[in-house]
């Protein structure tokens, strides 16, 4: 008998344990953002700013305002360590309360893709993920505004062309890209570019343990010649690569990356011999702002922001971008919140309300980020915006804005990106399109 | 007091040699499977099946294939992530070029596809051993992954060279891709461990077992009393990598629903090697122990902080877990070389005796 009652304590002991992650019961008056966020690990470095954007965002609209129309707004982050794994826990963690997903990784966003239809909660990816997740009416729960990486190439190639893709006939370009998911998301444009413009494409593969030592990318690159080299590199392959092209004296002003590849922080460790490299960025800092200067005084200067101040992060590309996407979201969520008059809008609700972001040139004067970010709008058939983006420059100091705004040849990728969507969504039938929308 | 052998008589060689010598053992089994097969579903939730439960069965898995091999052949290897994305690479193509074929035989015939890559690593062992091994192994992993990223034909010519598990229904529930439900995956996994843990049991047990362990402890005597070393050791390698090709299957298709290449890199290779180290090489029931500790109580630690109300942010939260489970680790090591199957069976010994201490 004694025995018994032992196993049966011990039993509900057992199965409290397993029990103890069910999430805390739902606040009623503030909207749960999660961020799925990465600190440590290898992407540290460039993770960590755009962390802080997104969340000293968020706390000014608390300090300031008291909220977002008198809700607070709850951010908070997961640890992945842009590890797919931690990133899909992280995601089951979060999913009970969250109004959004922010995956944050190539990787993670087509782990969670697939189960937005099922979980119905909209994912957000800003500038990153699935390029085809533009057909709104395929993906119906994916957005990544304000440009996809189809558009990122896209305009590099016009810049690089100076707006006519012909005169890259007969032309070697290089594109030096993480063996990743991510790295790879522009092939199928580019090749299907390269076909039609006779361009030489020459993908160059940095896999994920040689990010740090890349010798035989750019040895390849040394013998090949490219008249271009095109980068699609995060974390610690950025700053490989821009060191490697200083020491093999490559031209800085044939290489481009795209807006992840644009980090102060690598460009520094070569100063003024990175002078010239340009980056294509959807973002452009400008810490002169009006609300550049409400973060200074409601956020870092009032100790709320976890920035260091030393290195000068709070005028860097990364941050301001971080900042960027906060606002994206808040729009989404503002939007929702006025057209279905809630405080604290459900996931179906935001997903709406991501749909029709408005971001205009006045709205962003509104908001104090004039000239920060490229204007754009949603549709239920298009959740990327297409803003296009800026060519930012290296002055061997910080990046500077080299262009006006790029438009991508969208007739060039609407064809492929109804393709791959389609293509997807057959793969993974039964899969719902989004019949209601008729645009 | 739990372990009371008194009055447990053994009449018979049998019944000297039986799975369970001590009863409780058996009854331990037995609450251990009720806990599993009825208990967890009913009361864990989705985050508990999809980032506990189900990773630690997988993991137990692929250890189990690992120990097969370095624990009871003793041939150390470090291509098991490699040998997993076999399985996994394999179940992906079985299906998609055969969407009728039901899940449970595209998984099992993916192991062969992992048994056969595996045999033909192991060749070198015939000549070779210990660290030369793995160097040899090492060479598995370096091939497989780097064939993993350039054979588009593997993942069906995929932009972004990854797989992706569609939905699949076997006798009308959906069990894998995105649609299936956690407690369905669970139960799949479950059974398919149990299946294989029985088998493997099994198997390590008997002549085979036996002539795996001559092998390790002294090849030269081993091959003296008539065993065939270069038999021995490749059914050791077909096996273990059996074992693991399922268990790769199991973890793409089961659990991550996606995959890239990079997945199966050598970092996956080591995580199963650690399982199988301080779980304790040679035994089974390491396996498990092993996965508990190094797949699951990283997640319990990530959570304490958060129950308890404690304002640390998540990064602060995931250094101290790197570092509290590094200090847990080594304390064990340094407790019990041989892993936590041996720390288990101390503590069994000891409850045996209990109260008395010799």
């Amino acid at each position: 008998m004694k025995t018994l009652l032992k196993t049966v304590v011990l039993s509900s002991v057992l199965a409290l344990g397993v029990g103890i992650a069910v999430p805390a019961a739902a606040q009623d008056d503030s909207i749960y953002i999660p961020n799925l966020a990465y600190r440590t690990g290898p992407f540290a470095a460039t993770g960590t700013p755009l962390m802080n954007g997104q969340r000293d965002y968020i706390t000014l609209l608390n300090e300031r305002d008291g909220g977002l129309n008198g809700v607070k707004l709850q951010y908070d982050e997961c640890e992945t360590g842009y590890n797919t794994e931690k990133g899909v826990e992280c995601y089951e963690k979060t999913k009970a309360r969250a109004v959004v997903t922010q995956p944050w990784s190539t990787g993670i966003t087509l782990q969670v893709l697939p189960k937005s239809n099922v979980d119905k909660i909209p994912i957000l990816a800003p500038g990153y993920g699935f390029s085809p997740m533009s057909d709104g009416k395929v993906f119906q729960w994916a957005y990544n505004p304000p440009s996809s990486y189809w558009d990122g190439a896209s305009m590099i190639l016009k810049h690089i062309s100076d707006g006519n893709l012909d005169s890259l006939n007969g032309k070697k370009i290089a594109l030096l890209h993480l063996d990743h998911p991510y790295g790879k998301e522009p092939i199928p444009l580019l090749e299907a570019l390269a076909e039609k413009h006779g361009f030489t494409l020459l993908p160059i593969p940095v896999g994920l343990t040689e990010m740090q030592n890349q010798s035989a990318q750019w040895l390849q690159i040394r013998r090949e010649r490219p008249d271009f080299v095109i980068m699609w590199g995060w974390g610690a392959m950025n700053a490989g690569a821009v060191t490697e092209a200083v020491k093999t004296k490559y031209p800085m002003n044939q290489f481009l990356g795209i807006w992840w590849s644009g980090h102060d922080g690598d460009l520094k460790l070569v100063g003024d011999a990175g002078k010239g490299y340009r980056s294509i960025s959807w973002s452009v800092p400008n810490s002169e702002t009006p609300l550049m200067q409400d973060i200074k005084k409601h956020v870092v200067d009032a100790g709320k922001s976890q920035i260091s101040q030393a290195e000068g992060e709070f005028d860097s590309v990364f941050y301001q971008r971080g900042l960027m996407i906060s606002i994206i979201l808040v729009e989404g969520i503002k939007a929702a919140q006025e057209h279905f008059d809630v405080r604290a809008p459900n996931p179906d609700q935001l997903r709406w309300g991501l749909e029709n972001i408005k971001l205009d040139e006045a709205r962003l004067k509104e908001l104090g980020a004039e000239g920060m970010l490229v204007p754009f709008s949603t549709s239920c058939a298009d959740h990327t915006g297409h803003g296009g983006g800026w060519m930012l420059e290296w002055d061997g100091a910080k990046f500077v804005k080299a262009s006006d705004i790029l438009m991508p040849d969208r007739a060039d990728i609407e064809p492929l990106e109804m393709e791959k969507a389609k293509e997807y969504a057959a793969a993974n039938a039964p899969w719902p399109i989004n019949e209601e929308c008729k645009m | 007091m739990f372990y009371r052998t008194a009055g447990q008589f053994k009449t018979s060689y049998q019944a000297d040699h039986a799975l369970f010598p001590v009863r409780q053992d058996a009854i331990l089994l037995a609450v251990i499977l009720v806990f599993a097969f009825a208990v967890f579903p009913l009361t864990a939730s989705e985050f508990t099946f999809r980032a506990l439960l189900i990773p630690v069965l997988i993991y137990s898995l692929a250890a189990l294939g690992l120990n097969i091999l370095t624990g009871y052949a003793g041939q150390l290897s470090l291509g098991t992530g490699a040998f997993m994305g076999v399985g996994a690479y394999a179940c992906y193509k079985l299906i998609s070029i055969f969407p009728e074929m039901n899940i449970v035989v595209a998984i099992a015939l993916s192991g062969f596809f992992s048994a056969t890559v595996g045999v033909i690593f192991g060749l070198p062992s015939l000549r070779i051993k210990g660290f030369y091994l793995a160097i040899a192994t090492l060479a598995a992993q370096f091939f497989l992954v780097w064939l993993f990223q350039k054979w588009s034909w593997l993942y069906n010519y995929n932009a972004s060279g990854a797989i992706q598990v569609p939905n699949i229904n076997l006798f009308g529930v959906t069990v894998a891709g995105p649609r299936a439900s956690a407690i369905v995956q669970y139960y799949f996994v479950l059974s398919v461990v149990c299946v294989m843990t029985v088998f493997a049991i099994n198997i390590t047990r008997g002549r085979i077992g036996r002539m795996w362990k001559a092998v390790r402890d002294m090849d030269i005597a081993a091959e003296l009393v008539g065993i065939n070393l270069m038999r021995t050791k490749l059914m050791a390698f077909f096996v273990s990598s059996y074992v693991v090709g399922i268990a790769g299957a199991l973890f793409v298709f089961l659990w991550r629903g996606a995959a890239e290449a990079n997945l199966f890199d050598i970092p996956l290779s080591f995580r199963v090697l650690f399982i199988a180290i301080i779980g304790g090489l040679g035994s089974v029931l390491g396996n498990f122990l092993g996965a508990i500790l190094i797949v699951a109580l990283p997640v319990i630690i990530s959570a304490v902080p958060r129950a308890l109300g404690l304002p640390l942010d998540a990064a602060t939260v995931e250094h101290l877990n790197i570092m509290i489970i590094g200090a847990l680790i080594i304390t064990f090591l340094i407790v019990e070389p041989h892993g936590l199957a041996r720390f288990w069976a101390m503590i069994r010994e000891k409850l045996i005796l209990w109260p008395f201490p010799h």
